[in-house]
């Protein structure tokens, strides 16, 4: 496993050389977060409706807007340069668990997002526009779980698109599509209390959720108990089922690989 | 002992039909028709251990398919390959653990990184432990002079410094057989001259095997007893650089050096190169007459300053191999 690590620490260190990027990020995240404060400031008012408050929604927003920073949502273009450039050749060469080396290296970045985009963009946005604190304790350790569900959802999720990649040689239309889902279903604009009682049924059975709603609406308070459990344990049941297709897939992958070039 | 056993290997890509033209393009996402091509055809040889072998063949001819087979990463058609005992594709890590690859057209180490990050790196992938790993690392670094770069990050560095490296790192997990697919592309003559030097001596001395592909033949001179050659996935080759010279090379390169231009020269039986005036350049076969009986009659005629006689060298002999290969296309019969 230690192996492993070291991929993650070296991702990490090779983010660094990226290190002017911060400022911007930091930015892009203050007016992605501004903007959805506004508008819900415009739509709930100063007031409140009856279930949700701004300040609930401006929380609601802040946590899905870093949250997007965590997600391992680089995987599918990342094997896609392999596959397109035939550098996956040096990669397959390695005593190494594919999946694994991705996984890991992404955790790199995402660490490397934590430290330097998501927590001073927390600071800022606590500051800025002020955050609710978790519901309960209970409820923020499952936000924990959550986020742990989020990162390895989001990996498995791009890594099934890479995967059918090695059929179409283009991840594309793949991740585009996949993108569009994660927009729809995930709720990381607009939660899913708000959606109509049948995309509401359909997004609740659907993984995406556990990429934007799930995280913040446990955060939140949103689900008691009852609910809590039975949404980690469908997140678990996705996960594993996930993972199924995912190692069927690759047995398949490995014998269409085409090496490009050379 | 054979540590390589390639047994009927085919390897078949499947290549859907596109039509030309916009409209010929849309057509082409509809369309399930397809060619199949032969990449790798009907292979088989094998390969004992300690041997150096050239893969050598023209371009497309299936040599880095081949290789990729046999280093686990694609998975072939048909046929039976067995490295190390193991077939490689289905046991990937653990073929990958015992074998070192060095691909000359794409790099293996961090871009971004210091050299000595990519090595630190393979150490923990390979699982190497600390003594073997600093013993084999010092030994690389001196024969192939990476000390003087191992700090600078590896998108700095020149080709012919890259690829010492890729070549260093291949070999520090103490591989049994060592594949190389154009290890000495792009490089200048002091570079590939130390990479063969190198190669030589890790062959004989430490007793890796090793199999290499390239276009360069003095690779093969330097590094392999042994060449394969392939040709439209199929080989028709498989001896020593002599052999195929005897076979091949009965001709000889005779340059002479007239006092006067004897204007043109028709004699029967040898064909005339190059015509520079008083330098003329011939290509004699070995046949009735020997080499010296000709050039004396040429000689005896004409008042002649001086006379070389070469052999053809060994990119001449490939010529004339692929060249009659494409001019035949039954060409096992004849040479083999």
């Amino acid at each position: 496993m230690s192996t492993y690590f070291m991929f993650t620490l070296k991702a990490f260190v090779n983010q660094l050389a990226f290190r002017s990027e911060v400022w911007l990020r930091l930015l892009g995240n203050y007016f992605a977060i501004l903007i959805q404060v506004e508008i819900w400031r415009a739509v709930i008012g100063n007031g409140g409706s009856a279930s949700t408050t701004v300040e609930q929604m401006i929380t609601y927003s802040i946590l899905n807007t870093l949250l997007f920073a965590l997600l391992l949502n680089r995987v599918s273009s990342k094997v896609d340069g392999s596959l397109k450039s035939g550098s996956i050749a040096s990669e397959l060469i390695k005593p190494l668990s594919y999946p694994l080396y991705l996984l890991f290296d992404g955790l790199g970045q995402s660490l490397y997002q934590f430290i330097f985009t998501v927590i001073p963009s927390l600071i800022l946005a606590w500051i800025l526009f002020g955050m609710l604190p978790p519901a309960s304790t209970i409820h923020f350790i499952a936000f924990l779980g959550a986020l742990l569900m989020a990162l390895i959802l989001s990996f498995l999720l791009g890594y099934l698109v890479s995967l059918l990649a090695f059929w179409f040689l283009s991840h594309f239309a793949l991740s585009w599509t996949l993108g569009g889902l994660i927009t729809i279903f995930s709720g990381s604009f607009l939660p899913l209390w708000f959606y109509s009682p049948s995309w509401a049924a359909v997004a609740k059975l659907l993984p995406f959720q556990y990429l934007g709603y799930v995280p913040a609406a446990i955060y939140l308070g949103n689900q008691n108990e009852a609910e809590l459990w039975r949404t980690i344990a469908l997140g678990l049941i996705w996960i594993i089922l996930l993972l199924v297709v995912a190692h069927w897939l690759w047995g398949k992958a490995v014998r269409r690989l085409i090496v490009q070039g050379g | 002992m054979s540590i390589i056993a390639v047994n009927g290997i085919t390897k078949t890509y499947r290549q859907y039909r596109r039509f030309p033209g916009l409209i010929g393009s849309v057509r082409s996402l509809f369309t399930r028709q397809y060619t199949e091509e032969d990449a790798v055809n009907n292979m088989s040889f094998t390969i004992n251990e300690g041997e150096a072998v050239g893969y050598l063949g023209p371009n497309g001819a299936g040599k880095s398919t081949m290789i990729k087979m046999m280093t686990g990463i694609l998975v072939p058609t048909n046929g039976d390959i067995k490295v190390l005992g193991v077939v490689p594709h289905e046991a990937r890590k653990a073929n990958a653990q015992q074998i070192g690859v060095v691909f000359g057209q794409r790099s293996q180490l961090w871009w971004d990184l210091p050299v000595t990050d990519s090595f630190d790196l393979h150490k923990y992938i390979y699982k190497i432990p600390d003594s073997a790993f600093r013993k084999n690392l010092e030994l690389c670094m001196s024969l192939l002079s990476v000390h003087e770069f191992v700090q600078k990050p590896v998108r700095q560095l020149s080709l012919g410094q890259r690829m010492r490296v890729e070549i260093a790192m291949a070999l520090l997990h103490e591989p049994k057989i060592l594949f190389l697919d154009e290890p000495t592309i792009g490089l200048d003559v002091m570079a590939k001259d130390q990479i063969r030097r190198f190669l030589r001596t890790v062959n004989r001395e430490r007793k890796v095997t090793i199999v290499l592909t390239t276009h360069d033949m003095k690779d093969i001179e330097e590094i392999c007893p042994r060449m394969l050659v392939v040709n439209k996935g199929s080989l028709v080759y498989d001896g020593s650089v002599e052999d195929l010279r005897a076979k091949l090379g009965s001709e000889r390169k005779v340059i002479i050096d007239f006092r006067v231009d004897p204007g043109l020269l028709d004699i029967p039986g040898i064909t005339l190169l190059q015509d520079e005036g008083i330098r003329k350049t011939f290509l004699v076969p070995r046949g009735e007459s020997t080499v010296f009986e000709h050039v004396s009659r040429i000689a005896s005629q004409y008042p002649v300053e001086d006379a070389s006689i070469e052999s053809l060298d060994i990119e001449s002999v490939i010529r004339k191999l692929y060249l009659q290969l494409a001019s035949e296309e039954q060409p096992i019969s004849k040479i083999g």
